[in-house]
């Protein structure tokens, strides 16, 4: 129960934070000053306390469908270990429940995008589901080959799985099944190959176009679940292929080590991020299948190199 | 060098890892259709080859293999890409045009030929030196380096293509063989591909010369 | 069984024939036959419900209940029916979707008393629920082709029930031809099979496999696997099931996807897991192979839909195809001998079975009051309908989440036992074979997120938005029996979803039988609140603990809202419009437009052409009228059906010939009929 509670907030407090270090990174990258670190918690704060303007075409479908994103980003957060080894849910299910909730939000938040009967939202939730469905396969089979070496769907034992000695840093087939979840990761999220999060032009959105007619507290939990839907892909992406100092017993000592290095390692994938976004160009909507292919090309090289290299 | 077990365990560990990023190298050259960027990509396969071929100098003790290193870096990491690169700067062509097959389907055959190369290479695993399926990866590279040449239209691209089927070729002797063939053989082939490329790189001048174009699918009209 | 479920059997399937018959008697009388044919149908499903639950749930092995139903006159042909697990369970699935469509059925079929003529239709819906029951309860190989026929037969009849529409009969014909092909090898099969056996009941069936030589034992395979294949809808012979599923009566519809095509299901599992005994490899890699494609190609068929109820049709093909996963997958865990694994893929299998049954009836339910209420199929015509027909939409939804495998419904379930099952057979066999188990995990991947894509499409544009035609903007709310017809579906949704555990056990001796593993007590942690997938415990979900925890974190936005809500001012606004005069229906997202990056991406398949014409005065710009035609072309259809279909009529031309009209010439067949009979007698 405390680890539940402990991990809720951490995923409740450090998402926003995350958030804010890839823009000030980006924008320190293009010479500029950015926004400040806390910028994200300052807008989330603001947006909680503003008043709502609904959209008179909106049903409860509108209304209902922030809660649901907010509520599957944190239920998948607790299946994945983030500080210690052992995920406070990860009785209730592993990746493939995480895979399932993410989707679940996903759904709604789709939802939520075409209710108010603007076309912008429409075009978003369309182009939201197909790179989605295409980024799927590689995504599975990516966790299917990470999945296969520990024998379990269940992420801490996964994660304990790499743990282990044996598992060299530079195991093929850990390198590639990375490489695989970080595109996936960038599709994900809305990364700059794909999405360009940033952007202010309604026709090149995808997820900010379902988040239009949003506003308010609804707007918060949106932008808030969002948030932590991508701390929850970075955290599966370190601590699966890199769990170096996470702890493995519930010590003061190993969980502020574990926190520590979690941290460190956070930063280092955000700084990836942030690289891939500023040296490349946003790609055309009907390239983004050629990255997820190659994507799921590596991954099945993953595959084979389960029994390529034994 | 600390224990031999060991050292040779780590060994083994970064080959697999260099040949595994010689094929994913292979597969964004396959996704790629900036001409620059796919000469870097090459040039940046062969330092893999390279590094496989240092790694066994080293901890194998085969110090002749080193110049063979040095070689690849020289020739095909260094020289080789620099004079595609001014050739195709100078000619102004970015972009290579539309493939044969699109890039996912191409993905799904890179994929297909690499399991296939692991099933050619299967009988073979006994004979490896390097104690592991280097051989398959370098038949997947000699496959797929075949498939990028016919899927491609211009000349260039089929250059470098051809080129990383060399690679491929050298991955397989330096798997199969005691620690790379015999020095002489190994100079031979490496100033072959030196003198074909330049050769080629002519040619294409030449095809585009008379063309106005790099698309070999134009040589059709040649016949009479 | 005991002397009650016997009677509660039988007074079940009595129940049908007098339902029956009570439709034809009244029909002159439509909302009376309406009222007593259906009504009474709903009492014999619970009836027949009943008793095969009670046989499921008292079952010991070995001890079959067997039952005489008539007596009768020809040798070899007995109406005996036999409840074992495998009949029992699918008896359970019938019965719980015949009860639900029974009432929706009271509610839907008033719309067309005056019309057209309603105690047929209730008659020959009875005769359909009917006949599918004895098929999964018949133990003799004549009683069961009778059975299908008759299935067969009244489908056809309720398929061609609005005859006067042009759709409607061909998509009857066609039907009626694949029904018969079908038919026709699975006669063939079953002579392989009583040969080999020498007798005629399922009983003596039971792994004959083993005694058989291979090669008859593969051309049975290949004949069961194309005549169930086809009443399931596998592809490549899916093609009739999206022409006729949507004509019929939408409480039809509901019953041809949801229980009609499990029947293929059932065959295949009572040939392939009950008679034929340990498969070679082959069986198992092709029907996971099948599967497989079916899945892919039936979901991007969907998406490509706008007509609401073809689009649940194709999710038939798909949901299908997913079944037949865990089947193949089974089938190639029994072949390496691996019996827990066989047991788990093969549970995923049928559990995934009933599920589909379940959300896909629920959701032709939808439809239905949908098209009642609108008067359309096409999707394109309707939106806003969520303020007009709020419950219904509310089911839909519940429907859709199942369908799409998300958390925490019954659809997320059985693919979870599906992708553990694959996860856990790539070690279980050595050869390259276990390649396809993480690529087929990839696709199942693929296929629930185009799923996903295609109901926020089908729920989006339905019940969403602004309403986008005249008859959509004046749909009402449909009446209750309708309304609680689908509550019963949603409600099974809902607990197959969140008490798998209790689900499993139920399935327990079923699954014993098939591969010879009980199996619930492996997958039970916790008391049976967290699903496991194996006795090491490889991967554990709880769909309630999920939920659970979902609403007591659910309990932080809204205590925040509760904090906040005495300051707080919602305010309604005009959707945002770009500064234009405002918002109308055209302007919304269409059905089409929706899937449109699916069918770029898979143009290679859709082959998608379009046509646009525009006119205008001095700048293209400009347009006064523009036209805009688009087509995807079925390459099953262009590419197989059609050049065989023109190959049959031309081979037949020819054939003509011999149909001299001349007595004689005729004669003359005969008399070398039989001289030829008599030479190959000699």
């Amino acid at each position: 129960m405390i680890a539940l509670a402990l991990q809720t907030l951490l995923l409740l407090g450090l998402s926003p934070l995350v958030t804010g270090a890839i823009r000030l990174g980006k924008a320190r990258l293009q010479n500029r000053r950015g926004p400040p670190l806390w910028q994200p918690y300052a807008d989330l704060a603001k947006f909680l306390r503003k008043d709502m303007v609904v959209s008179e075409h909106a049903s409860w479908i509108f209304s209902v469908a922030p809660y649901i994103v907010f509520v599957t980003a944190l239920l998948a957060g607790l299946m994945v270990p983030m500080v210690s080894v052992a995920a406070p849910l990860s009785l209730f299910g592993g990746a493939l429940a995480l895979v399932g909730l993410l989707a679940l939000g996903r759904f709604f938040l789709a939802l939520g995008g075409l209710d108010p009967a603007s076309a912008f939202g429409g075009m978003g939730s369309s182009r939201e589901m197909t790179i989605a469905a295409i980024a799927e396969p590689a995504m599975m089979l990516a966790i299917f080959t990470v999945a296969l070496a520990a024998g379990s769907t269940d992420l801490t034992r996964i994660v304990q799985t790499t743990l282990e000695p044996a598992w060299g840093l530079a195991n093929p087939m850990h390198v590639l099944a990375f490489a695989a979840l970080f595109i996936v990761l960038l599709a994900e999220t809305g990364r700059i190959p794909i999405d360009n999060p940033a952007t202010h032009l309604e026709l090149t959105m995808i997820h900010e176009a379902m988040l239009l007619e949003y506003s308010g507290r609804q707007l918060a939990l949106m932008e808030w679940g969002a948030s932590i839907k991508q701390l929850v892909l970075m955290t599966l992406l370190v601590n699966i292929f890199f769990p170096a100092g996470i702890a493995t017993e519930i010590t003061p000592t190993a969980l502020g080590a574990g926190l520590l290095a979690y941290a460190a390692k956070l930063l280092l994938l955000s700084t990836a991020i942030v690289l891939v976004e500023t040296t490349n160009a946003k790609l055309r909507l009907f390239r983004v299948p050629d990255l997820l292919s190659i994507a799921f090309a590596v991954a099945l090289l993953a595959l084979f190199s389960t029994f390529l290299f034994p | 060098m600390t224990a031999p077990a060991a050292s040779s365990a780590i060994a083994a560990q970064l080959i697999a890892l260099f040949a595994v990023l010689m094929l994913v190298l292979q597969l964004l050259l396959v996704g790629q259709r900036m001409l620059l960027t796919s000469i870097r990509l090459f040039a940046l396969q062969s330092l893999f080859l390279a590094g496989i071929a240092a790694v066994i100098a080293f901890f194998h003790g085969a110090f002749h293999v080193f110049v063979v290193a040095v070689l690849t870096v020289a020739g095909k990491v260094l020289f080789l890409p620099w004079l595609l690169d001014r050739q195709v700067r100078r000619m102004r062509i970015g972009q290579e045009i539309e493939p044969l097959l699109n890039f996912p389907t191409s993905m799904v055959v890179c994929a297909a030929l690499t399991l296939f190369g692991y099933i050619l290479a299967r009988p073979f695993t006994a004979l490896e030196r390097l104690g592991n399926n280097t051989l398959a990866v370098a038949m997947a590279l000699v496959l797929t380096g075949i498939f990028l040449m016919f899927n491609r239209r211009k000349a260039i691209t089929q250059v470098l293509a051809w080129l990383t089927v060399e690679n491929g070729v050298m991955l397989a002797a330096v798997a199969l063989t005691t620690y790379g063939m015999p020095l002489v053989v190994e100079l031979g082939i490496f100033f072959d591909v030196i003198v074909a490329v330049m050769v080629l790189g002519i040619l294409v001048y030449r095809i585009r010369d008379t063309f106005a174009s790099m698309d070999t699918s134009k040589l059709r009209q040649l016949k009479g | 069984m005991d002397a009650l479920g016997a009677l509660l059997l039988a007074a079940g399937l009595s129940g049908y024939v007098v339902a029956a018959a009570a439709g034809l008697l009244t029909a002159r009388r439509g909302a009376i036959a309406v009222t007593l044919s259906f009504g009474l149908g709903a009492m014999a499903a619970a009836s027949v419900g009943a008793a095969a639950m009670v046989s499921l749930l008292t079952h010991s092995a070995g001890n079959d209940a067997t039952l005489q139903l008539l007596p009768t006159m020809i040798p070899s042909l007995r109406f005996s029916i036999r409840l074992d697990p495998l009949g029992a369970f699918f008896a359970v699935i019938v019965s719980l979707v015949a009860l639900a469509l029974s009432i929706y059925s009271v509610g839907y079929a008033r719309h067309y008393v005056g019309r057209k003529n309603v105690g047929i239709l209730g008659a020959f819906f009875n005769l359909l629920l009917l006949a599918t029951t004895l098929v999964f309860l018949a133990d003799n190989v004549f009683f069961f082709l009778l059975a299908w026929e008759i299935m067969a037969l009244s489908a056809y009849c309720l398929v061609s029930f609005e005859h006067e529409v042009d759709e409607a009969r061909s998509a009857g014909v066609l039907y009626f031809v694949m029904s018969h092909i079908g038919t026709g090898c699975l006669i063939l099969g079953f002579f392989l099979l009583s040969q080999a056996a020498g007798a005629y009941n399922f009983a003596s069936f039971h792994a004959l496999g083993e005694k058989m030589a291979a090669g008859p034992r593969n051309a049975a395979f290949l004949l069961f696997l194309a005549g169930f294949g086809i009443k399931a809808g596998i592809v490549p012979v899916h093609v009739w099931l999206p022409a006729a599923h949507p004509v019929a009566p939408s409480n039809v519809s509901a019953l041809m996807s949801g229980v009609l095509i499990k029947t293929g299901i059932y065959g295949l599992a009572r040939v392939l897991f009950d008679f034929m005994g340990t498969p070679p490899n082959w069986w198992g890699v092709t029907v996971l192979a099948l599967g497989t494609v079916s899945a892919v190609l039936g979901v991007l068929y969907a998406l490509m839909e706008h007509d609401l109820k073809r689009l649940l049709a194709y999710h038939s093909v798909e949901n299908i195809g997913i079944i037949l996963m865990g089947l193949g997958a089974s089938l190639m865990f029994l072949h390496t001998g691996h019996k827990a694994l066989a047991a788990l893929a093969l549970a995923a299998g049928l559990y995934h079975t009933i599920n589909h049954a379940v959300f896909k009836a629920l959701l032709f339910l939808g439809a239905g009051a949908v098209l009642q209420s609108t008067g359309t199929r096409n999707m394109e015509e309707m939106g806003g309908l969520i303020r007009r027909l709020p419950r219904t939409a509310f089911f839909f939804l519940v429907g859709a989440v199942a369908i799409s495998a998300l958390p925490p419904l019954n659809g997320f379930v059985s693919e979870w036992l599906t992708y553990q099952a694959l996860l856990r057979g790539f070690d279980a066999t050595p050869s390259l074979f276990r390649l396809m188990f993480p690529l087929a995990g990839a696709m199942l991947a693929l296929t629930g997120a185009l799923a996903a894509a295609c109901f926020v499409k089908a729920f989006g544009i339905t019940f969403l938005a602004q309403p986008r035609s005249e008859a959509a903007a004046r749909a009402h709310e449909v009446g209750p029996a309708m309304l609680i017809g689908q509550g019963i579906l949603a409600g099974a949704c809902v607990l197959l979803g969140l008490f798998p555990v209790a689900f499993l056990t139920l399935l327990d001796p079923v699954i014993a039988q098939l591969a010879g593993h009980p199996l619930a007590a492996e997958l039970s942690l916790a008391g049976g609140l967290v699903l496991s997938s194996g006795a090491a415990g490889p991967g554990t979900v709880s769909t309630l603990g999920i939920l659970m925890t979902g609403v007591a974190l659910l309990s932080l936005p809204l205590a925040w809202r509760l904090v906040h809500a005495r300051r707080e001012q919602t305010r309604t606004g005009p959707t945002w419009d770009c500064g234009l005069a405002g918002l109308t229906p055209r302007m919304e997202y269409t059905a089409t437009g929706f899937s449109k990056p699916i069918r770029m991406i898979f143009k290679a398949l859709f082959r998608p052409h379009r046509e646009v014409q525009r006119e205008y005065d001095f700048s293209p710009y400009f347009a006064k009228t523009l036209r805009f035609e688009s087509h995807t072309e079925e390459i099953f259809q262009t590419r197989i059906y059609r050049p065989l279909h023109g190959f049959v009529l031309r081979f037949s031309r020819r054939l003509r010939a011999l149909q001299a009209g001349s007595l004689q010439a005729y004669l003359m067949y005969v008399f070398a009929m039989l001289l030829g009979l008599l030479l190959f007698a000699l």
